[in-house]
């Protein structure tokens, strides 16, 4: 049942990847355009010298670490914004236009500031995964039912036990969301920097090399057009990986929302 | 006064954040709750009912008056005083165990404590089985009963009542007001009883169950009338009895015509 659906596009897929490779092949422009067999070649070099792992690792782990922090600072941020009016109503004008500056923007700021080790692409990631979480937090606490808090405290919950039993799960599916879209926008920033602060690291021999970098070299030093369709491909699968796992734990975190 | 409740000339005028307007909810309303009383409040749409709960839980500061709990000034909720509330207000991230847990948690309870007192008062109310429930998996009766539940399980001295059957179908509601009435104590002796201020729309339900109804009238919200129901308790078998009748009809008739006037200006 299943396979017999999923032939058809298997199928054109396979004739796709065909005439692509054809096609490149067949007018020999194999430095410009990359083609099928080239990237598997590509991969199967940098798996075996390590280069791609330990690159995309590189970039995961600033990744993650700039979604740590941006979340430890927005999720309370936000919280406060949402429950607190008038706090909400203070900070908001900062906050709105903050974040209308492309997180991209500040790459030669944080340049500036962090140099090119890897603090200036984890200043970014950081920035670009504080915002979601902090508009998703706030609008979360502010929708919270105000019923909730009153029967909470006629129950005889202390402000601290309000806030931790019914503001945040209040606000957690909100800041799920938050969560999604900044681990989105933080994968895609980390690649945008390291792009930017690419060359100088590697020419400069340093070893926390990421994906973007990575690029970089492959594009100015290796002159490899397959290597890069591979880390494009290795982009956008982690990409749909981490999008794939923040639904899922989404659905675990807040069972009861059907 | 020295009841359980004792409200004095409270008066609670909103003003709208928006337009500046000012809505006078109640104006002038004094009652008291004796400790084993149940007490309804009725009265046309807008009449204040909710408002006045609110005030008594302590939610709510009043414009001017105060509401005395066992002779104390009410400044904030208390977990004394229970509070059911129209729409139940389950936390929905919490199972029904984890709802009537809720209480016993606030106040301290060990793990062990907590677990046996909300499984004793889901028994009670008749959702054993249902423990692991989230109440968007429970009908709207089986909703009410956990709201009781975990109204019971912090062991209240009052329960305050704002329309909790008005969202069941009408025999549930039957079901549920019989009981309302045998966990409140209607069969029993009547100093095991708590002091109940029920707020409804139902007039046959506030003569049901009630020992006196509170007859509020609108715009301002104010006390028409207060009426003794004199029926034997327990009252089950009573509800279609003729000296209830009477009263119903009583009632009806004094808030008849501002309920009239209730329907048109809430359409306009």
């Amino acid at each position: 049942m299943t396979s017999r659906r999923a032939f058809l596009p298997l199928a054109f897929f396979t004739v796709a990847i065909l005439v692509w490779q054809t096609a490149v092949v067949h007018y020999g422009q194999r430095a410009t355009y990359p083609y099928p067999m080239g990237v598997v070649d590509a991969a199967v070099r940098t798996i075996e010298d390590g280069s791609l792992v330990a690159s995309t690792s590189n970039s995961l782990l600033r990744v993650l670490i700039g979604f740590a922090i941006g979340a430890a600072c927005g999720i309370p941020l936000g919280v406060l914004m949402g429950f607190v009016r008038p706090i909400g109503r203070a900070v908001s004008p900062i906050v709105d236009s903050l974040r209308s500056i492309a997180p991209i923007a500040w790459i030669p700021m944080a340049l500036l500031w962090l140099g090119i080790r890897g603090n200036a692409a984890l200043f970014i990631v950081t920035y670009a995964a504080f915002f979601p979480f902090v508009l998703n937090a706030a609008q979360g606490a502010r929708l919270i039912d105000r019923n909730l808090v009153n029967a909470a405290r006629a129950l005889g919950a202390s402000r601290a036990l309000v806030v931790r039993s019914v503001v945040l799960p209040s606000a957690l599916p909100a800041i799920l969301t938050g969560a999604r879209v900044s681990m989105a926008f933080a994968w895609g920033s980390i690649i945008a920097a390291e792009l930017a602060m690419g060359i100088k690291v590697t020419s400069g021999g340093s070893g926390a090399v990421g994906l973007g970098q990575l690029m970089v070299s492959t594009l100015y030093v290796r002159r490899d057009v397959n290597g890069l369709v591979l880390y494009m491909i290795v982009i956008g699968i982690i990409s749909l990986c981490i999008d794939l796992a923040m639904r899922r734990l989404q659905r675990s975190l807040t069972p009861w929302r059907t | 006064m020295s009841g359980k409740i004792d409200a004095q000339s409270l008066s609670k005028t909103y003003v709208s954040a928006r337009s500046g307007e000012r809505v006078e909810a109640l104006r002038d309303v004094s009652f008291s709750v004796a400790p084993h009383e149940f007490v309804s409040i009725v009265g046309p749409s807008g009449c204040g009912k909710s408002t006045l709960l609110a005030l008594v839980a302590g939610f709510v500061a009043p414009t001017s008056g105060r509401v005395l709990a066992d002779g104390v000034p009410i400044t904030g909720p208390d977990p004394r005083r229970g509070v059911m509330f129209q729409d139940y207000a389950l936390f929905p991230w919490r199972t029904v165990l984890g709802n009537v847990e809720f209480g016993p948690l606030a106040r301290g309870a060990t793990r062990e404590a907590m677990r046996e007192i909300a499984h004793r008062y889901i028994d009670l109310v008749g959702l054993k089985g249902f423990e692991q429930r989230y109440p968007h998996e429970l009908s709207g009766g089986m909703r009410q009963r956990c709201a009781l539940a975990r109204l019971l399980a912090n062991e209240p001295e009052v329960w305050l009542m704002d329309e909790p059957l008005a969202a069941v179908d009408l025999q549930t509601r039957n079901i549920l007001q019989d009981e309302l009435l045998r966990l409140w104590g209607d069969g029993d002796d009547a100093a095991q009883r708590r002091a109940v201020l029920f707020v409804t729309h139902g007039i046959d339900e506030a003569v049901y169950l009630s020992d006196r109804v509170l007859v509020l009238g609108r715009r301002p919200g104010r006390i028409k009338e207060t009426v003794d129901i004199d029926l034997a308790r327990p009252r089950r078998g009573l509800r279609n009895s003729a000296a209830a009748g009477r009263y119903i009809d009583y009632i009806w008739n004094l808030i008849r015509d501002e309920a009239a006037r209730a329907i048109v200006e809430e359409t306009a």
